[in-house]
Order: structure tokens, then C-alpha cells, then sequence
């Protein structure tokens, strides 16, 4: 979210990235653990940077060459920083040409299942964005301000069944649970805590005719969190496939986690909209941040 | 003095009133139109510049790019996928 509002938008970083190097971004929660040649690679980077404890977390931005050897870690977002650094280790780059010209491409192998998680055959992968509308205090402060007018992204998966009971013109219980569990949820400033079942007070989602209507009710039992809001959106099946499937939610909600600290104070208004992905985004082959690490638990 | 105070009290209710009204308004049940007015407030700008960079999403794939265009790799490693988490 940062990154997004910071560094990747300098437009000196960004040309450097578009034509000087091979930008690749990924969830390090995953390389760090998985046990195939991705995380071996990444592990092999990242242990010769400062964060080498696999344990904990090892985010940050690297730059290394394609035979593993780290030339750069760096965990600061600041652009002017970040610009100069990418030039500097360009140039070392560079001086060394005949050296990385001697790299191998890495063969797959097998990979591990459980960090390689893919859409079922099948299903279908919903955009999800969310954003807080109002009730924040003014701030000067940069950073915060970003949070505060910050658009999120996920990705719904659906399953080839949920899929065909669309097609019929049914949610199926299944669908309206992870939607709410994992997808209402306010991640504009941060990774967010997830809803448990018992967490969802009162859920109801019909669809009549294209409308899908509905309400959600979600809560902590401490009350220290939670979502009330309505659902609206359309539904549309053409020759045998959902050609439009738009769902919005809105409505209060209140409460912070650990990684989405600085709400607003009290209940605020909160909007997230899903809409059927197209494939034309990198980002629509992302897996679900609910489904990290156990995917029959997102899925079920 | 008693006009003064009846002033107020009708400043009061009127305050009141419109305070109740708002909170009404904002708990309205969504409609078409907010739908749609919210579907246009949550689309991502497309020429964000961030969505312009040709990102990789596996290591090994930018291995393989970087051997073949000869360039380093640049790696946005963070908690949670940076395309699509948060």
C-alpha cells in the first residue's frame, strides 16, 4: 500500500524498473517456507541480507543477480533513497557482466503444493477492493494520509461448484460465508485480521431475478471489532457463463488489528466492491490473502 | 427573555432533527444509484504508475528473464503479496 503510494510511484524508479531491471514482487511468507526451487532461490538471496532468520519476517526490497548473489537489501520506502541505491547497484551490476553472463536458467522441479496454490479448475477469481470513506482525524502526516485515502486489493476464488450454482442464480452458503469471513473485512491499511465463523452474527445474501441483495452483521464477542452493512450488486449469466458478477458492501464499521492500526475512532463508513476479473492483470493470478497457507480452510 | 428561549428550543429540535435525518440518510439500504456511484469510487486508476511496471510474480520466471535480458532483479518481497493483499 505504501510502495504503491510512494516508491512505485516515482517516475525515475519506475522507468528504471520497466527497462533496467527484472522487477518481481511476491509475498515473502511463502518463499521464505516453501520448499521447492522458488524458495531456495529466495532464501538464498534473502540469507545474505540482515533478515536470514526464516522464522520472522524478511520483507523488504532486494536487488540480486540472476546466480543469487544479493547486492542490494533495503527496507526503507523512501523514493529519493530508493532511486539512488537502484543506480548505484546498477552500476556494480554492470562492472560485473561477463560474471552473471555465466548464469544458469533454475529448473523447477517439483514444487511444493502447499505454497502453490492455483484457482480450481473450474472456479472463478473476483476482484475485491475496499476503502474507508470517512471519519478519519485531518493529518499532515504523509504516510497516514496515504492510509487514509487508500484503495485495497484481493482476490475472491470461487469454486467450479460455487461457479455452476451461479449459474443457476443461487450464492451458495459456502460463497456468502468466505465472502464474509475473508473479504469483508477493512485491509485499506494493512494485512487484516479475518472474521471466524462464530464471528458471523447474521448473514443474508438472495438474488432475484440479476439483483443480489443482502445484509451482513459481523462481530467480535469482546465488540471491539465489527462490520454491519448492506450488499447490492448484479448477477448476469449469458450462454451458459457469469458474464457480470459486481457486488458492493457498505456500512459501519469499527475496530482495528495489529497490522491496521490508526482507524477512525468509533464506527466509520466502509465500501468494498467485487467484480468478476478478466485475466489482464498480473494481479488476478494472486491467491487470496485468506487462503495463505491453507487453502481447503478458504475454499471449504 | 421567553421569546429568546422558544427560539432556542426550536434551534434545538431543528439540530436534532437534522442530525437524526443524516444518521437516517447514511443507514439508508444501498439502492442502484449508490451502486453505482460507489463501483466508480473504488476502481483503481489505470495509469497508476506502480500497474505500469511488468511485475513477475515467481522468482524463478525472473530468473529466467533476467538471464536473458541481462539485467539484475529487483525483488518487492513484503508480508502479504504487494499486487494484491492489502
Amino acid at each position: 500500500m505504501l510502495d504503491r503510494a510512494s516508491t512505485f510511484a516515482n517516475p525515475e524508479i519506475v522507468k528504471m524498473l520497466r527497462t533496467r531491471f527484472v522487477p518481481v514482487a511476491i509475498d515473502q511468507a511463502y518463499q521464505r517456507r516453501q520448499k521447492d526451487a522458488e524458495g531456495e532461490f529466495y532464501r538464498k538471496i534473502a540469507g545474505q541480507g540482515p533478515r536470514s532468520n526464516f522464522q520472522s519476517t524478511t520483507q523488504g526490497f532486494y536487488i540480486a543477480t540472476a546466480q543469487g548473489k544479493l547486492l542490494l537489501y533495503n527496507n526503507n520506502r523512501d523514493p529519493a533513497k530508493v532511486q539512488r541505491l537502484m543506480k548505484e547497484k546498477l552500476s556494480i551490476f554492470q562492472q560485473n557482466a561477463a560474471e552473471h553472463s555465466r548464469a544458469v536458467a533454475i529448473k523447477p522441479g517439483k514444487v511444493d503444493a502447499r505454497y502453490n496454490v492455483s484457482l480450481p479448475t473450474g472456479g472463478l477469481v473476483v476482484r475485491v477492493r475496499a476503502k474507508v470513506l470517512g471519519g478519519y482525524e485531518p493529518t499532515t502526516d504523509r504516510w497516514l494520509a496515504i492510509f487514509q485515502n487508500a484503495l485495497s486489493r484481493d482476490n475472491l476464488w470461487i469454486s467450479a461448484a460455487e461457479h455452476q450454482a451461479l449459474l443457476r442464480g443461487e450464492i451458495p452458503v459456502s460463497l456468502q460465508k468466505r465472502i464474509a469471513r475473508f473479504h469483508l473485512v477493512d485491509n485499506t491499511r494493512g494485512e487484516p485480521p479475518m472474521w471466524k465463523e462464530n464471528e458471523i452474527r447474521n448473514l443474508k445474501m438472495t438474488v432475484t431475478g440479476n439483483r443480489i441483495q443482502g445484509q451482513v452483521t459481523l462481530g467480535t464477542d469482546r465488540g471491539d471489532r465489527g462490520f454491519e452493512a448492506d450488499l447490492f450488486g448484479v448477477l448476469e449469466v449469458k450462454a451458459g457463463k457469469v458474464v457480470r458478477l459486481d457486488l458492493v458492501a457498505r456500512g459501519d464499521f469499527w475496530g482495528e488489528g495489529t497490522y491496521t492500526r490508526h482507524a477512525p475512532k468509533g464506527k466509520f463508513p466502509l465500501a468494498i466492491f467485487f467484480s468478476l476479473a478478466d485475466g489482464t492483470d498480473v494481479a488476478d493470478r494472486v491467491p487470496p490473502k485468506g487462503s495463505r497457507g491453507w487453502l481447503p480452510g478458504y475454499l471449504r | 427573555m421567553k421569546y429568546r428561549e422558544f427560539t432556542s428550543s426550536r434551534l434545538l429540535v431543528g439540530l436534532l432533527m437534522a442530525v437524526l435525518f443524516t444518521k437516517m440518510s447514511l443507514a439508508a439500504e444501498l439502492n442502484e444509484s449508490e451502486f453505482r456511484s460507489l463501483q466508480r469510487q473504488l476502481q483503481p486508476p489505470a495509469d497508476a504508475p506502480w500497474r505500469t511496471i511488468p511485475w513477475k510474480i515467481t522468482l524463478i520466471e525472473a530468473q529466467r528473464t533476467a538471464i536473458q535480458e541481462k539485467k539484475p532483479i529487483f525483488i518487492w518481497a513484503m508480508d502479504g503479496h504487494p499486487l494484491g493483499c492489502t
